[in-house]
């Protein structure tokens, strides 16, 4: 990549070239950086008026008390101290970090196990593939919906399986309030293994096969190649995994809002839907905008956990 | 030619910019009274056209009667969506000149967002049998006015009342009496998958009734008055007198389907259903029954009978005027809202099917002389006489409240918590939260 742009400013322009002998560097790096800067420009801009702007904004707005109309007045932390005290809130934080929490483990072994599983010679391998892609593709309303049937207490069929196993009380599913996020975890892993399982099998491609045989000619057990070959070689892939995973996890919104639009009660209410209620129903958007901020916080924090972690496990 | 259209538009936009800039800077020059004259457009918001024909209908009635006037219609997206679209129309300056409230707990919110012009003038000209009106004053103002109120009534299958030989509802009818009446008929029927009744999974198909009947203030602070309507709510599904709110929640039952396909012989429901009703007997999407209406079971025997007026609740739909409106078409557009609102946009209304929030009798025979609508005595009454109280009255913290109490709703319903230890939560939330 660098040498051809290296040659390339003595082809087009040899006359300043020569003009100016002394400091072509700095005419590069200039000229270079212009490039640079026109290449990423058609995507900067609309990530500057989609994305950065709107979210520039979002900071301002909690600071007030705008409910969109007319003008918004400035508050200062009042809507960061509502929460504080503001139970709703609390219930939808923990109700995330308890959906994140088993969300991010669960999907990464699934949609691994699911990796590791087709990517042996099998035969019909790509049909198999493509079925445990097929939930990623799916719309989420239909999801929804034909989860909710499955899950249903009294007819559903997941139920009257459960049924010839035991004889005891059989879980509400998505109308109780123990067992509905149980119920949105496993259909939100259901729907989401099949995109991280893509990108593990992508990852696996990179094992050396090397490595592998000359672990096998150690005398390494399949457990031990696994733990001490294939995981370790993952490792890029699986902190892009779980970088993405967890910012999934934390912003899930569509899913719970068509399942059980966040009941029953609060059961299942997470951040998200929080936000959305505050400002898209009951329009008070300067108590939503700082909520927004709080989960917004959360994801950066998060993710620059990982990094760092990620970094310091590199060197 | 192509290229002159953009300039010329650009013209005529600057120009009307100018012109309305200059209208409202010289606003006094002008003085009231003074009519626009020479031809008039104003605009109106409304959702799904396709499926939604009232704009259209109020828009072409009010054209025939004013010539020089011209509606034209902006379409939103139905469901929610039209309030959010709305709303961010009004935030920027772009909504049309006058449009639907849909939704009255936010009426307060674009009242006090100064999106709404006062209205007043129009509001005391009309009927005062106008239903809902009187809720839509606030501090003394009012700022938009009901176009179409649907009441809560009692759908009920008479060939299912004969099969299961119970007595049909004759007006007098308290909860204990649909209570007796669903389980009879549950039993009566003797089908595996039919149900005395059908509740459907809104929260107004308890609270609604509960507030109204009860006489209760949303925002007392206190929801003890929900108490018996939830308790026989809960007694209903558990003896089988309806679906459970679990099974209804999670299998998508809608009750289009529960009372039109004889899976309910009586279903709670709101006055639109008849519309919805008529023209599914007509496609054969819903089965061929007798069927009629009645007036909506009452708390106590106060309210009963033919020579009372029974008490049910029904959110007025609304109109108002944008507050950014150029100043010479104001006087158009509360023309235009006068009409909607009273007996000529009342009877344009009803030949659709709609019920406006202007009964007469016009619109009763107009209503009645339906195909397929039933035609006894009580179906009649049940239409036309009822004191309905608002869903959501007017107050700066409905919206917030009925949030809290959706959720206690599905909480209650799905049998996650105790009646009273969900209530006494609810009152404690909303202390906590609204304040």
């Amino acid at each position: 990549m660098a040498t051809p742009v290296v040659d390339q400013p003595a082809a087009v322009l040899p006359g300043s070239a020569l003009a100016r002998p002394r400091r072509p560097g700095t005419r590069l790096t200039a000229r270079n950086a212009l490039i640079g800067w026109t290449f990423i420009l058609p995507n900067f801009v609309g990530f500057a008026v989609l994305t950065l702007v709107p979210v520039l904004t979002l900071f301002y707005l909690s600071f007030t008390s705008s409910n969109i109309f007319g003008t918004a007045s400035w508050v200062g932390l009042d809507n960061y101290q509502r929460l504080l005290t503001d139970k709703g809130f609390h219930t939808a934080l923990g109700n995330t970090f308890y959906y994140a929490a088993v969300h991010i483990p669960l999907t990464i072994v699934v949609s691994l196990g699911l990796a590791l599983l087709l990517n042996q010679k099998i035969r019909g391998v790509a049909f198999f593939r493509t079925v445990a892609f097929f939930p990623y593709i799916t719309s989420i309303v239909a999801i929804a919906v034909v989860w909710n049937m499955l899950f249903s207490p009294e007819y559903g069929p997941i139920n009257q399986l459960l049924g010839l196993f035991t004889d005891g009380a059989l879980p509400g599913w998505t109308v109780s309030k123990d067992w509905v996020m149980p119920a949105v975890i496993i259909v939100g892993t259901w729907r989401d293994m099949g995109f991280y399982m893509l990108l593990f099998l992508a990852g696996l491609q990179t094992v050396p096969a090397e490595l592998h045989e000359a672990a096998r000619i150690d005398g390494a057990s399949t457990w031990q190649r696994f733990w001490n070959v294939t995981l370790p070689c993952l490792r890029p892939t699986m902190f892009l995994v779980t970088v993405m995973i967890t910012i999934a996890s934390f912003k899930v919104f569509d899913l719970i809002l068509v399942m059980t639009d966040g009941g029953p009660g609060r059961a299942s209410l997470v951040l998200s839907h929080y936000i959305y209620t505050k400002g898209f129903v009951q329009f008070e958007f300067g108590y939503a905008s700082s909520v927004a901020v709080v989960l917004f916080g959360i994801c950066i924090l998060v993710t620059v956990v990982q990094f760092v972690y990620n970094k310091r496990k590199e060197a | 030619m192509k290229r002159t259209t953009p300039i010329a538009l650009g013209t005529s936009a600057a120009l009307v910019l100018a012109l309305t800039a200059c209208g409202s800077d010289g606003g006094g020059a002008g003085g009231a009274g003074e009519t626009a004259e020479g031809p008039v457009t104003i605009s109106l918001a409304g959702w799904d056209f396709a499926a939604t024909p009232e704009f259209q209908t109020l828009a072409d009635g009010f054209m025939e009667a004013n010539p020089d006037v011209t509606v034209e219609l902006k379409e939103y997206p139905a469901g929610n969506d039209y309030d959010t679209a709305l709303t961010a129309d009004l935030a920027a300056g772009t909504a049309p000149d006058v449009f639907i409230v849909k939704n009255l707990k936010n009426y307060v919110t674009f009242q006090a967002g100064g999106t709404l012009l006062d209205i007043s003038d129009v509001a005391s000209e009309l009927d005062p049998a106008t239903g809902g009106l009187e809720a839509m004053a606030v501090d003394g103002k009012t700022y938009a006015v009901p176009y179409r109120q649907d009441s809560w009534v009692l759908y009920y299958n008479k060939d299912l009342f004969a099969k299961a030989g119970v007595t049909e509802p004759d007006g007098s009818w308290t909860w204990d009496d649909y209570e007796a009446a669903a389980a009879e008929l549950t039993k009566g029927i003797g089908e595996q998958d039919a149900t005395g009744a059908y509740l459907h999974t809104w929260q107004s198909t308890v609270q609604g009734f509960a507030l109204a009947q009860s006489g209760a203030d949303l925002e007392g602070g206190d929801y003890s008055f929900l108490a018996p309507y939830y308790e026989r709510a809960l007694r209903m599904q558990q003896e089988g007198s309806t679906p459970t709110f679990a099974t209804a929640t999670t299998n998508e039952l809608t009750y289009q389907a529960q009372f039109g396909t004889q899976k309910a012989a009586m279903l709670p429901m709101g006055s639109w259903y008849i519309a919805t009703l008529v023209a599914q007997q007509a496609s054969g999407e819903a089965d061929t029954f007798e069927w009629g209406i009645a007036p909506i079971p009452q708390a106590d025997e106060s309210t009963t009978g033919t020579d009372a007026t029974p008490v049910t609740f029904g959110d007025p739909t609304t109109m108002g005027i944008n507050a950014g409106i150029d100043e010479e078409k104001v006087d158009t557009a509360k023309e235009f809202l006068a009409y909607a609102a009273g007996p000529e946009g009342a009877a344009a209304l009803a030949a659709i099917g709609i019920t406006p929030a202007l009964i007469d009798e016009t619109v009763e025979s107009t209503i009645f002389g339906l195909d397929g609508v039933p035609q006894d005595d009580l179906s009649k009454f049940a239409y036309t006489t009822h004191e309905t109280l608002p869903e959501n009255p007017v107050g700066e913290k409905t919206a917030a409240i009925q949030t809290i109490l959706g959720e206690v709703h599905t909480e209650i319903m799905s049998e996650s918590t105790p009646v009273d230890e969900a209530l006494a939560t609810a009152a404690e939330r909303v202390a906590n939260e609204v304040g």
